[in-house]
C-alpha cells in the first residue's frame, strides 16, 4: 500500500501532463464527429435517395468503414497510404481525425437513415403538398425530426469515439492514453499513471452522459 | 378547374384506380363518398400528385400536372392545399411557425408578412390563443384547423380534403366541419372526401359516389340522398343512413 502511495507521489509532477491529454483526446472525438455527422448526413440522404450510383456509394462507403478494424484504417491512413503516395511529415493528429471521421461518417449515416425511416411519412406528404422543395424539406421538417429520435444514438457514438481514440496512441498522438503510457516509461511504473488516465476517461464520459442526458430533455420540449 | 381524364393507378399487382375521370369547376364543391377501400383518397391524392397515376392526365388551370416535371409539380402544389386525416402539422414547430414556414420558403414571404397572415387565419380557425403552443399540446380538432389554416397560409386556389374528421373524436368533428362549411362559403373550390353524409348533403354541389377504384354516380345531393341510381349507392346509405 505504501508503495502504492509512493508511487502516485513519485509521478505527482508529470500528472497535469497527462490531464492535458483530455483536450487532445475531446479535440479529436469533437472534429472527427463534426465530419462525421456531416458525411454521416450526406451519405445518409445518399442511402434514402433514388440516385443509383449514390446509393450503392454509400452502401459500398459504409460496408468497407464497418468491415474492416478502426487501428487497421488508422495504420492505413498513417503508414501504409502516405508511404504509397510518397508523402513525409504526415501529422498524426490529422491523420487520427481524418480517420475517426471517415469511420465515424459510416456509423452515424446508419444512425441518421434509420432516424429518417422513423419520420413519419406524412411528414413528407404534408411538406411536398405545401410546394416545399426536396432539400429545405430534409434541411428543416425531416432532419430536425430524425436528429431528435436518434439524439440517444448519437450521443453515443460521440461517446465511443472519444472512448475509442485512445488507439491514437498507435500512431504516437499524445492523447490521454499515449500520455499514461509516456510517463510509465518513464519512471518504469505502470499503476499510477494508467489508474489516472483510466479514471479521466471515466469522468469524460460520465459527463457527456450528463450532457447528452440534458440535450435530449431540452429538445423533447415540443412533445 | 380542375381536370381528371381516364386516372388508372396500379399498386403492384392491384389496380386500386379503374378509369376515373373528374371535372371541378371554379368555386365548385365536391364531396367524395364511397366505402373504405374503393380509392377516394388514392384518386385525391393523384390530383396534386403525391401518387402519380399509372395512367391518364390530371389538368388543372389548363396544365397538365401529370406531363410535368418534378420542379413545375412543386409549383403547381402552391395552388393545391391539402388537408390529410392524420393532420401532419409539423411537431418540432410551433403553431404559428407551422403557418409561416412554407409561405417563408416557397412563396419568398418575409417573416413579418407570413405572421401577420397567419395571424388572421388562427382567428379565422377561432385558434388566435395558440399560436405559440406546439403541435402536442393541442386537441385533434385544433390540429386539424391548424392544419386547414396552414394550407390556407400558401393562398391556394383549390383545397383537397382527405377524410379530415376520420381521425377526431366525435365531439370535435363539428369545429372542424364548421371551418370547412365556411371556406366553401368563401367560394374556395374543393374537393373532399369524407364519411359524414350530414355534412356533404349540405355543403356539397356534386356528390361522387365511388366504389371499386370507379365512379359510380356523380350527381347533385339532393337526387344521390334521395335517390340513389345505383344498386351498390343504395346499399352504401342504407348501410351507413
Amino acid at each position: 500500500m505504501n508503495g502504492l502511495i509512493n508511487g502516485f507521489k513519485a509521478i505527482a509532477p508529470s500528472i497535469p501532463y497527462i490531464m492535458n491529454g483530455i483536450w487532445v483526446t475531446l479535440a479529436i472525438a469533437l472534429v472527427a464527429s463534426i465530419i462525421g455527422l456531416v458525411l454521416g448526413t450526406l451519405l445518409s440522404l445518399c442511402k434514402i435517395g433514388r440516385i443509383k450510383i449514390l446509393n450503392s456509394f454509400a452502401r459500398g462507403y459504409t460496408s468497407v468503414f464497418r468491415g474492416t478494424p478502426l487501428i487497421m484504417q488508422l495504420a492505413l491512413a498513417y503508414f501504409a497510404i502516405p508511404q504509397l503516395l510518397g508523402i513525409n511529415n504526415v501529422d498524426p493528429f490529422t491523420a487520427a481525425v481524418l480517420t475517426f471521421g471517415l469511420n465515424s461518417g459510416a456509423y452515424m449515416s446508419e444512425i441518421i437513415r434509420s432516424g429518417i425511416n422513423a419520420v413519419d411519412k406524412g411528414q413528407f406528404e404534408a411538406a411536398s403538398a405545401l410546394g416545399v422543395r426536396y432539400w429545405s424539406m430534409m434541411k428543416d421538417i425531416i432532419l430536425p425530426q430524425a436528429i431528435k429520435n436518434i439524439l440517444p444514438a448519437m450521443m453515443n457514438e460521440f461517446i465511443s469515439l472519444t472512448k475509442e481514440s485512445a488507439i491514437v496512441s498507435t500512431i504516437s498522438v499524445t492523447d490521454l492514453m499515449r500520455r499514461s503510457q509516456i510517463v510509465s516509461a518513464q519512471y518504469y511504473l505502470y499503476f499510477p499513471p494508467m489508474f489516472v488516465a483510466f479514471i479521466l476517461y471515466y469522468i469524460v464520459v460520465m459527463v457527456l452522459t450528463f450532457l447528452g442526458g440534458r440535450l435530449e430533455r431540452r429538445l423533447s420540449r415540443s412533445d | 378547374m380542375i381536370k381528371a381524364e381516364h386516372i388508372i393507378k396500379n399498386f403492384g399487382d392491384t389496380r386500386v384506380l379503374k378509369d376515373v375521370s373528374l371535372e371541378v369547376n371554379n368555386g365548385e364543391v365536391v364531396v367524395i363518398i364511397g366505402p373504405s377501400g374503393s380509392g377516394k383518397s388514392t384518386f385525391l391524392r393523384c390530383i396534386n400528385l403525391l401518387e402519380q397515376p399509372t395512367e391518364g392526365s390530371v389538368r388543372i388551370d389548363d396544365e397538365e400536372v401529370t406531363a410535368m416535371r418534378s420542379k413545375q409539380v412543386v409549383r403547381v402544389r402552391e395552388k393545391v392545399g391539402m388537408v390529410f386525416q392524420h393532420f401532419y402539422l409539423f411537431p418540432h414547430k410551433t403553431v404559428l411557425e407551422n403557418l409561416t414556414y412554407a409561405p417563408v420558403k416557397v412563396k419568398g414571404l418575409s417573416k413579418e408578412q407570413a405572421e401577420e397572415r397567419a395571424r388572421k387565419l388562427l382567428d379565422q380557425v377561432g385558434l388566435t390563443d395558440k399560436a405559440d403552443q406546439y403541435p402536442s399540446r393541442l386537441s385533434g380538432g385544433q390540429k386539424q384547423r391548424v392544419a386547414i389554416a396552414r394550407a390556407l397560409a400558401m393562398e391556394p386556389e383549390y383545397m383537397l380534403f382527405d377524410e379530415p374528421t376520420s381521425a377526431l373524436d366525435p365531439e370535435m368533428v363539428k369545429e372542424v366541419l364548421d371551418v370547412i362549411q365556411s371556406l366553401a362559403e368563401t367560394g374556395m373550390t374543393m374537393i373532399i372526401v369524407t364519411h359524414e353524409m350530414g355534412f356533404a348533403r349540405m355543403v356539397a354541389d356534386k356528390v361522387v359516389f365511388m366504389d371499386d377504384g370507379q365512379i359510380l354516380e356523380s350527381t347533385s345531393p339532393e337526387k344521390f340522398f334521395s335517390a340513389p341510381k345505383t344498386d351498390r349507392a343504395k346499399e352504401f346509405l342504407e348501410k351507413i343512413l
